[in-house]
């Protein structure tokens, strides 16, 4: 008897778990619908029209716009101000996903059909994720003028298409500390400097020793900092699958390591130090990083954390026979929601934040916009505690731009195994021939 | 008459106690009912719908469609050089941090179970490593091992070392994983020591006592009484401490970062990069089933060692 109430009991409990695995099934079948109205993106448009006209007609219209930071990133609210200004219909919500997993977080959330017209893209794997998985609408016959982009829309076309606007784009630069050259008797950088040119200034400014040694420059962390002065000279990229062309590049940076003239990579990886750290407590006279320190750099010199006061900026390095002003890019982003209802009204936002309006209220912010004008450069350069200097004016326009991570849709397997070689030969766990062959036989097998 | 009246009776008695048997038991059902629900939503059915994905190729978006791979994910799996590296480290650690944190928790179980002065502010002290956010620890002790200028090194080399170790960011495996092994022991054999304290204070008294007049040493003492004691609590720790070291994943991501270069990759590490970095669902669900497995074996093997010392 017992038996027989135990097996109806447990009967009743495996009918409530087939209950719930149907309820997910249910699930399963409501989120497979989304590629069906993307394959017919015809119908998908007619809607969109008729959506678009009752809109034109004054009605209400939402959007969320996924970002990340919002409490810390100063041109979302200007960027939404303005637009609702002239589109009085419009409100435009935005959702803060966090920036440390930010493209994670946002392929959840789309996956899971969250309520998402705008989205940001933080970078190129990130968006080689997002295109794969047939998130993003396609831009390319939104009319928009890609020359004015200075090349990052063509770097990130696939098959024709391109599915984001880039409205940020930051190139590498060198920050230096004029303080410490004129301490040490020694010229400033230039905006036409070889890789060489740099090494040797590096280590003709490097002095002292223990807690107050000046290093001649830093190099973070970042695979980027140092080994993508690999890429500058435009015959080679990070997805080729072949990376011998990096030996060289490796050689000099371990030796400026060696001699002391940069602080050591395990060291500012166990302690994650943070670059800006380096550069405002003047342990540095020169640091290669990204345009986007620069707002950064201004706001703490003038809190008075940044005791580098006295600074400026030139053109990133170059190897030999090639332009001055060629240097690293990234780009962030807008993109529209495949998935989303309200297709015009997202696509009109997109346009203006990544267009040239756009561009003019970012860069009052102090951020780079994707779009430089010569306004926007002028903009920039008027900062507040922007470098007086007209070098460092100079070394804010750029001659040739190569993406720090090329469009490639196994972008983000290639890049994890770039990342650990990049580790192992910086810490000496391999040497740069085994860190080599280590990329080489990694990312052939990933690109089959 | 009397014949056909009874079997009646009787069915009618055994009905009203399986009705009430019935509704006691859905009483008591109906008391886990909120517990099962959710574990049955929120744990049972994904990882039933976990071993499925093992079988499957799926980039994670509801665009593209899911495809059946049979056995293609384990075939890959252990072709994979990053997947057997994993594996070695994982099963490394567990082996040495296992016995290690075991013997660790258990010699300041049995030193604070003695009648010491400040006794409870020792345990305190010890079991706060446990307590602590593992981010701000795995802060502290980067920088207490910070290979250029952390005190620990500072230390040795006024000690006289020269080649001084550059702990997490060695390139010798030994002392990379050593930093990482060194850290889970020091975080973990506070929580049990408290276990064994509990155990340690279950021992009868008297049979110290017995040991006693049969003329035991103090080792003698330990290994004939407190060990066969302890053999319950033992077996629980064990179990416990070698799930949590094949499950390792914060502690590697934290101090290392699964370097340098890679040598300490452990598989719950492999097992995101290969879910969220490459989207590969199925490769990363097909890793997630090998670690089951593993551990599951790992466990019955010690429920067998168990029962067959209990014999």
């Amino acid at each position: 008897m017992k038996k027989m109430l135990k097996r109806t009991l447990s009967l009743m409990l495996a009918l409530l778990m087939v209950a719930g695995l149907a309820a997910c099934g249910n699930n399963a079948e409501q989120t497979s619908n989304p590629p069906a109205a993307n394959s017919q993106p015809a119908e998908n448009n007619n809607n969109n029209n008729n959506n678009d006209n009752q809109q034109s007609a004054g009605e209400e219209v939402t959007l969320k716009w996924a970002v990340w930071d919002i409490n810390l990133t100063t041109y979302y609210q200007p960027l939404i101000d303005a637009y609702v200004a002239d589109h009085p219909n419009v409100k435009i919500e935005m959702v803060d996903l966090g920036s440390s997993d930010y493209q994670n977080a946002l392929i959840t959330q789309l996956t899971g059909n969250a309520d998402l017209d705008v989205v940001c893209v933080k970078d190129i794997p990130g968006y080689a994720n997002l295109v794969k998985g047939g998130y993003l609408s396609d831009l390319s016959g939104a009319g928009i003028d890609s020359s004015l982009y200075g090349g990052t829309i063509e770097q990130i076309t696939v098959d024709g298409k391109f599915y984001a606007l880039p409205f940020r784009s930051d190139h590498w630069v060198v920050y230096y500390n004029k303080a410490l050259f004129d301490a040490a008797g020694v010229d400033y950088p230039t905006n036409d400097m070889t890789i060489a040119e740099y090494d040797a200034l590096a280590r003709q400014v490097t002095s002292g020793t223990g807690a107050g040694k000046v290093y001649g420059s830093h190099f973070h962390t970042w695979r980027s900092a140092p080994s993508l002065f690999a890429v500058l000279d435009g015959q080679h990229t990070v997805v080729d699958g072949s990376y011998d062309f990096m030996k060289s590049t490796y050689e000099w940076v371990l030796a400026e390591q060696n001699d002391g003239i940069c602080q050591d990579y395990g060291t500012l990886k166990a302690t994650q130090t943070h670059y800006s750290g380096v550069f405002f407590n003047q342990q540095c006279a020169m640091m290669n990083m990204g345009s986007w320190f620069i707002p950064t750099q201004i706001e703490k010199v003038k809190s008075g954390e940044s005791l580098a006061t006295n600074w400026g900026i030139v053109k990133y390095p170059h190897p030999e026979g090639v332009a001055a002003g060629t240097t690293l890019g990234t780009i962030t982003s807008v993109a529209v929601n495949a998935a989303s209802a309200k297709q015009d009204a997202a696509l009109d936002f997109v346009k203006f934040v990544g267009g040239e309006q756009g561009a003019e209220i970012i860069a009052k912010t102090g951020t780079f916009p994707a779009i430089k004008s010569d306004a926007v450069l002028d903009e920039l350069a008027k900062m507040d505690g922007f470098p007086t200097d007209e070098a460092s004016k100079e070394a804010l326009s750029t001659t040739q731009v190569y993406l720090e991570m090329p469009m490639h849709d196994k972008a983000a397997d290639i890049e994890g195994v770039l990342n650990e070689a990049h580790d192992g030969i910086m810490t000496g766990a391999m040497t740069i021939d085994e860190g080599i062959q280590k990329m080489n036989n990694e990312v052939s097998a990933l690109l089959g | 008459m009397q014949t056909t009246q009874r079997p009646a009776a009787s069915e009618a008695v055994v009905r009203s106690r399986k009705k009430r048997e019935l509704v006691k038991n859905l009483v008591a059902y109906s008391f886990i009912a909120p517990n099962f629900v959710g574990f049955a939503v929120f744990t049972l059915v994904p990882m039933v719908m976990a071993v499925a994905l093992a079988f499957l190729s799926w980039d994670g978006s509801n665009n593209n469609p899911i495809t059946f791979a049979g056995f293609q994910n384990f075939i890959d799996l252990f072709q994979d050089p990053k997947f057997t590296q994993a594996l070695v480290n994982t099963v490394a650690y567990a082996v040495i941090t296992v016995p290690l944190t075991m013997a660790a928790s258990l010699g300041l179980a049995i030193l604070l179970n003695q009648k010491i002065h400040a006794r409870n502010f020792f345990r305190t002290m010890m079991f706060f490593p446990y307590v602590a956010s593992m981010v701000a620890v795995t802060a502290v002790w980067n920088m207490l091992f910070n290979p250029s200028m952390g005190p620990v090194n500072m230390i040795l080399s006024g000690l006289g070392v020269e080649n001084l170790p550059r702990w997490s960011a060695d390139p010798n495996w030994f002392i990379c994983m050593g930093t990482v092994i060194l850290f889970s022991i020091w975080k973990f054999m506070g929580y049990y020591m408290i276990i064994y304290l509990a155990g340690l204070q279950g021992v009868n008294p008297d049979l110290y006592e017995a040991a006693a007049l049969d003329g035991a040493n103090p080792w003698q003492k330990f290994w004939y009484v407190t060990m066969p004691q302890l053999r319950p609590t033992t077996f629980f720790v064990t179990v416990m401490l070698t799930i949590q070291c094949f499950k390792v994943y914060d502690i590697f991501l934290m101090i290392t970062n699964f370097g340098p270069g890679g040598k300490t990759r452990v598989l719950v590490g492999n097992i995101y990069e290969a879910a969220f970095t490459s989207r590969n669902f199925g490769y990363a669900s097909a890793m997630a089933m090998v670690l089951f497995i593993l551990v599951l074996i790992v466990t019955l093997i010690q429920f067998r060692g168990e029962s067959s010392m209990k014999e």
